[in-house]
């Protein structure tokens, strides 16, 4: 089995690891980057807690995706959603409507919901519903996910 | 469900890829967007000694729209790249199909190839091994024995691939590759009734592209699933009409999910040629299923309800044809 | 002293306090926890339903370099997980997915390797999978304990049944079914002991009670409470499914000790579907009998629960019997509910409990007794429900209530009067209607304990051991705590998830975290007030209870001018001669003997449409009212119901575990379906806030309230699109056509469930 020297940027910032082709992009981020933030789920793309972003900022499934494809890619994880210190507006979002209850699914969550932003800065109810259908939230029923999401993207509309 | 070991090799170009998988076709699977293959590699379903990626292989990339007005369309193309484009978003029908396929981020992952060759599915098989203990090999993984359909000689799992029946609707032409060269068949022809060998696709061959001819008139889809999001359909139709005096003068129509190939439809298809999509032509076309769709499994939803929900789907699709 | 509640904290829309770890990734989980040393453990598990296990060798797995340990049931003999049960099989296995050996090695890849190197020689023996096959004559019998398969059983009668039943007017009875379901937590199962030192076991692990599991684990590996040190970080998400060890935190801990290193097991996705305990498949007799003008005199429950391979969860079993008692008034109940062994995976309770999935039958059954009768449902649950100072036969009291108001308003929100009856076809509006107890005691006391530490600079410390699993408990008790002290939410930390730190208390579930817990913190804070209100009662030269504690001052009553600040009265104690450090203590338990102290109730309107050719149903809007007492926080209010509404609608609609030969065909989050966003429907609350006076400022539960009062109202409204009672759940869209051919063969009468075998009525 080869194992091979992949260079990832995560976060910005630049990373050169051994990687396996067992592992996945997940176990990368959350065993040798030791970024915990992203969680292990259901491992089959079900329940979306391990998503992350690409470079374009899309929402993808880390748990079922080997880590050497990933040689020369730029990820963004949910310790990379903040600027300077300070939280994203769809994380403040999050806080401010309770679209967090027990958390574990929240990684996933808002980057799913930071992803439907990125691609339409004031979405559609039926492109919310969408760009949210990878991830299962049990605890919110997904109802004030909703509406952070789009609080932030009135927001936008207002800005215009 | 950790990945079994393997070997990892990412060529820089086709022909390396081919020949990488030709060096031991039975051992190697090649890799794209990685949703289905890793998935079935968690469960040991797949275990090659060799994984060869797709992932920067210019010839699987591209949509060109072709002097005729076809669409060619690389077979490594991401679905999620699919809808941005100009061209696919004109085909409403396909954009729609592309759409109902998994989840955005899965969308974001898989390709058109990857969705066309999508393992068939089972839910005594696609499981992890150790579940599989529990019940015992099969047809697929290595004993005369079937679990869903007992007594059945070939492997009945089920063909979710949601982009099929659409696209052979359409008259899709598949383009295939190998270390020996290409050909092109029919989509239609590209399934079969094995679903262990569910493609003609042979050792070491590809697909490379889709070339998808201008509708000749309406065509639409519709799928049927438990929810919106993130599921593998109970029941897929695609249909695809050229209609003269709001009549259709050539008709296709395909069933997808409820059998190991997606079912291009003959006797329902007939009557409509013959008696038009009157309410009455369209209850005998769904009395012409009858004979069309053979064996049905309880495999995630019953036979029964299979069978009703074909009716359902046929029916659907002609009023869809009807009212464009 | 008063401590009533004013405009301040309390009713204040808080959002929760560890919201900023949680959002941006910070929020440490269990499986986040990585110690030096650590290995990760798997289980290997019966392929089997039953079968004796003829040998199990090891040297193969022992031989992989980076093997640490492997355990196995013969090694072991006095570990047991139950009464009966062993923790790792002995002699035979009893279900798919028992526990028969298990390793730990450096890395996770090697372990599941080394897993498949562990060769165990079976011979299967005949099995019972399911209900009908345990109970039907001559089965072969799985416990020596057990003839029939029959497990403990539970008769009560309240009152006379047979002389009510008899005295009614009309008297129906109805069957109904609910299926195997799963929790699908957010958080799988996973635990990481530490138990190098074989008289100490250190235990990180996701709880709802750290005290049951302290106490299982003590027990199980003879130690008392203290040497066993239970530790959780984040949990993510509960609902029913963490009240109790399972046996991988047995397994992890043996493996822990035997290679004298920190040991991790997590489950995988289809694991999952073994290692939590969800409901089982059961089965439901109802009966009722009223009075022609609609008064009900007698309810009766029968209910066959399939436990699985063992009894593990003995609440369950009694619980129906209570329940009759919360809704309406009636003059004598009748319950009898049993357990029955089969060989599948043993059964604990889902989102709701058993009262929710009851309920979806109940609450259809009700509503055919009025419309029998030609009553409005909502005429009929006014008529019977119960009231504000009612006493029911099972000896509870309601200090508070508010559910005929909950009716009134949910029934009005949603217009039910224009809507009820005159639907179009393949549209249909169902009530439902529920009560749920705040905390339950049983045979033990039901104590909950609290500490507060009052710094120099004003932050309030609360040491609770009322694990968060999400539904904002640590919020809430910080706005009690600081309703009290007259200081702000954000000036209070909440110190939690470690019992060896924090106070006794028995953790979140009944329903007890708002009420019991609050109450706790409540008495704590209140104790540290008293302190701090001696020292500014002497500096300001007024009686101690005259003071008024707000917005981090404390001044005289009618006196604001004169306030201090909260940082100085501690100043004055803390720097002064005294040097006192304040330090609140408090604990609550109910002052009954056994049952609730107070109860939440509801009412729900579901509008539903369905596809008559598919059989799909939509939940278009459901309408709902609640009475939770006075809601602590309503934000995090409306996020219990939103989640219980999905989750009660995802049950009726969706949730089943196929189950084949013990085996459940569908372990997985993909196909275990559960709605998503596209499924949502609209949701419209009213809270109708009745001040209960043992609450904590007059709080009540809304930890599984409404989840119950969904469940019934989807239920209702699916059958009122479809022309009567659905007679099992979840209402997939072949068993909503199978109805509609059954109602337009046979109108409108009852449909049976796929029921147990002929002449099965022995208890």
């Amino acid at each position: 089995m080869n194992r091979e020297m992949i260079r990832l940027t995560v976060n910005g910032d630049p990373y050169e690891l051994l990687a396996s082709p067992r592992q996945t992009l997940l176990d990368v981020i959350r065993g040798p980057l030791g970024l915990t933030g992203t969680k292990e789920g259901c491992t089959t793309g079900s329940c979306g807690v391990c998503t992350v972003h690409n470079a374009s900022g899309e929402a993808v499934l880390s748990c079922l995706t080997p880590a050497l494809e990933w040689d020369g890619e730029a990820v963004t994880t949910i310790e990379g959603l903040e600027t300077s210190g300070r939280l994203d507006e769809i994380q403040q979002a999050f806080i401010d409507h309770h679209a967090v209850q027990c958390g574990f699914c929240t990684p996933g969550v808002i980057m799913s919901a930071r992803a439907v932003l990125n691609e339409h800065p004031s979405p559609q109810m039926d492109q919310i519903n969408d760009g949210m259908s990878g991830v299962i939230c049990r605890c919110t029923g997904h109802i004030k996910v909703r509406e952070a999401i789009r609080a932030v993207g009135s927001k936008l509309d207002r800005r215009v | 469900m950790l990945l079994p070991a393997h070997d990892y090799a990412q060529p820089g170009s086709l022909d390396e890829a081919l020949a990488l998988l030709n060096a031991s076709p039975a051992t190697s699977r090649a890799i794209a967007g990685g949703t289905d293959l890793i998935y079935n590699m968690r469960g040991r379903l797949e275990q090659p000694e060799l994984v060869v990626s797709l992932r920067r292989l210019p010839e699987l990339q591209g949509v060109r729209q072709l002097s005729d007005g076809s669409l060619r369309i690389g077979a490594g193309e991401r679905l999620a790249d699919l809808l941005r484009n100009e061209a696919v978003q004109r085909w409403s029908a396909l954009a729609g199909a592309i759409r109902s396929v998994a989840s955005s981020h899965v969308r974001n992952m898989a390709t058109l190839g990857g969705n066309l060759c999508l393992q068939t599915r089972c839910w005594y098989t696609n499981q992890s091994e150790e579940w599989r203990a529990g019940r015992g090999p099969c047809l697929k993984t290595g004993s005369p024995d079937c679990h869903a359909l007992p007594g059945v000689e070939v492997c009945v799992a089920l063909n979710n691939a949601d982009l099929a029946p659409l696209l052979i609707a359409m008259q899709a032409t598949a383009t295939l590759a190998s270390a020996g060269g290409r050909r092109e068949l029919p989509l239609e022809d590209f399934y079969t009734d094995d679903g262990i060998a569910h493609t003609v696709l042979g050792p070491g061959e590809l697909l490379l592209a889709l070339t998808i001819p201008p509708p000749p008139g309406p065509a639409v889809y519709w799928k049927h699933s438990s929810r919106t999001g993130l599921d593998f359909s109970w029941g897929t139709v695609g249909a695809s009409a050229t209609m003269a005096d709001g009549r259709p003068v050539a008709l296709r129509v395909v069933l997808g999910s409820l059998t190991t190939r997606p079912l291009l439809l003959d006797a329902p298809v007939r009557t409509i040629l013959e008696q038009g999509l009157g309410d009455d032509a369209i209850a005998a076309a769904q009395d012409a299923l009858r004979g069309e769709l053979g064996a049905l499994t309880n495999l995630y939803t019953p036979a029964a309800y299979k069978r009703e929900l074909a009716r359902i789907l046929l029916k659907r699709a002609l009023l869809r044809l009807r009212e464009s | 002293m008063s401590t009533e509640a004013r405009p301040g904290v309390i009713g204040r829309r808080q959002p929760r306090l560890d919201g900023f770890e949680k959002v941006s990734g910070r929020a440490q989980f269990t499986d986040d926890v990585v110690l030096p040393g650590m290995l990760y453990g798997k289980i290997l598990r019966s392929p089997h339903a039953r079968a004796r296990i003829r040998r199990i060798d090891t040297s193969r797995a022992e031989r992989l370099p980076g093997v640490k340990a492997i355990v196995t049931g013969e090694e072991i003999p006095g570990l047991m997980f139950s009464k009966h049960q062993p923790v790792l099989a002995r002699g035979v296995v009893n279900y798919v997915g028992e526990e028969v050996a298990a390793l730990a090695a450096l890395d996770p890849v090697t372990a599941e390797d080394a897993l498949r190197l562990i060769d165990v020689e079976y011979e299967p023996l005949p099995a019972v999978t399911t209900l009908r096959e345990a109970l039907r004559t001559g089965a072969p019998q799985i416990h020596e304990h057990a003839p029939g398969n029959i497990g403990p059983v539970k008769l009560q009668d309240f009152g006379d049944p047979d002389a009510a039943f008899a005295a009614s007017d009309l008297v129906l009875s109805d069957q109904f079914r609910t299926p195997m379901q799963h929790n699908t937590l957010a958080e799988f199962h996973v635990a990481l002991a530490d138990f190098s030192d074989p008289q100490r076991l250190l235990m990180w692990t996701p709880t709802q009670s750290a005290p049951m599991y302290q106490k299982g684990l003590a027990q199980g590996f003879g130690l008392s409470d203290s040497q066993v040190r239970i530790l959780y970080h984040h949990v993510g998400g509960a609902f029913t499914g963490r009240g109790r060890p399972k046996p991988h935190h047995f397994i992890a801990a043996l493996l822990s000790r035997k290679a004298g290193r920190p040991a991790k097991i997590r489950a995988t996705n289809d694991e999952e579907f073994i290692v939590f305990r969800g409901s089982g498949d059961t089965h439901y007799s109802f009966r009722t009998g009223v009075t022609r003008d609609g008064r009900i005199l007698a309810l009766e429950a029968d209910v066959t629960f399939d436990c699985g391979a063992w009894d593990e969860w003995a609440m369950i079993l009694w619980l129906p019997a209570l329940y009759l008692n919360w809704v309406y008034r009636t003059e004598a109940i009748r319950y009898r509910g049993r357990f029955v062994y089969t060989n599948s995976v043993p059964k604990g309770s889902h989102h709701g409990g058993i009262f929710g999935r009851m309920s979806a039958g109940w609450m259809q059954h009700i509503n055919r007794v009025a419309e029998e009768l030609g009553m409005d449902p909502v005429e009929f649950h006014l008529r019977n429900a119960v009231e504000q100072g009612d006493t029911t036969m099972d000896a509870s009291t309601f200090h508070s209530c508010g559910l005929k108001d909950c009716i009134r308003d949910a029934a009005e929100r949603a217009g039910w009067k224009d809507k009820y009856g005159r639907l179009p076809p393949g549209r249909g509006i169902g009530i439902g209607i529920g009560a749920q107890a705040s905390g339950s005691k049983g045979a033990s006391n039901d104590t909950s304990a609290a500490m507060v530490k009052v710094a120099e600079d004003g932050i309030v410390t609360v040491y609770t051991g009322i694990p968060d699993m999400g539904q904002g408990s640590h919020t809430a008790m910080a706005m009690i705590a600081a309703e009290v002290l007259g200081i702000e939410p954000a000036d209070i930390r909440i110190v939690a998830g470690d019992s060896e730190v924090t106070p006794f208390d028995w953790g979140a579930f009944s329903q007890r975290g708002t009420f019991t817990t609050g109450n706790a913190v409540k008495a704590a804070a209140e104790d540290a007030r008293q302190q701090l209100a001696a020292v500014a009662a002497e500096a300001l030269g007024v009686e101690p209870d005259a003071l008024e504690f707000c917005g981090r001052k404390v001044w005289p009553a009618g006196a604001p001018e004169r306030a201090l600040a909260f940082t100085d009265v501690i100043g004055h104690t803390f720097n002064g001669l005294e040097g006192r450090f304040i330090m609140g203590r408090g604990f609550f338990n109910s002052p009954r003997k056994f049952g609730a102290l107070a109860f939440s109730f509801g009412a729900q309107v579901a509008e539903v449409e369905v596809d008559r050719e598919t059989g799909e149903i939509r939940v278009l809007k459901i309408t709902a009212a609640h009475d939770i007492g006075r809601a602590i926080n309503p934000l995090a209010v409306e996020g219990q119901l939103d989640g219980q509404v999905f989750s009660g609608l995802s049950q009726v609609l969706f949730e089943e575990c196929r189950v084949e030969g013990g085996q459940v065909l569908n372990p997985s989050r993909l196909e275990y379906k559960l709605p998503r966003t596209w499924e949502l429907p609209e949701v419209d609350y009213r809270l109708i806030e009745t001040i209960d006076p043992y609450g904590p400022f007059g709080a009540k539960e809304v930890g599984e309230g409404p989840i119950i009062v969904t469940m019934s109202a989807v239920a209702n409204a699916v059958a009122d699109a479809l022309g009567g009672m659905v007679p099992e759940i979840p209402m997939t869209p072949w068993r909503v056509l199978r109805v509609l051919r059954a109602r337009e063969r046979h109108g409108a009468g009852p449909i049976h469930p796929p029921g147990l075998p002929e002449g099965d009525q022995a208890a």
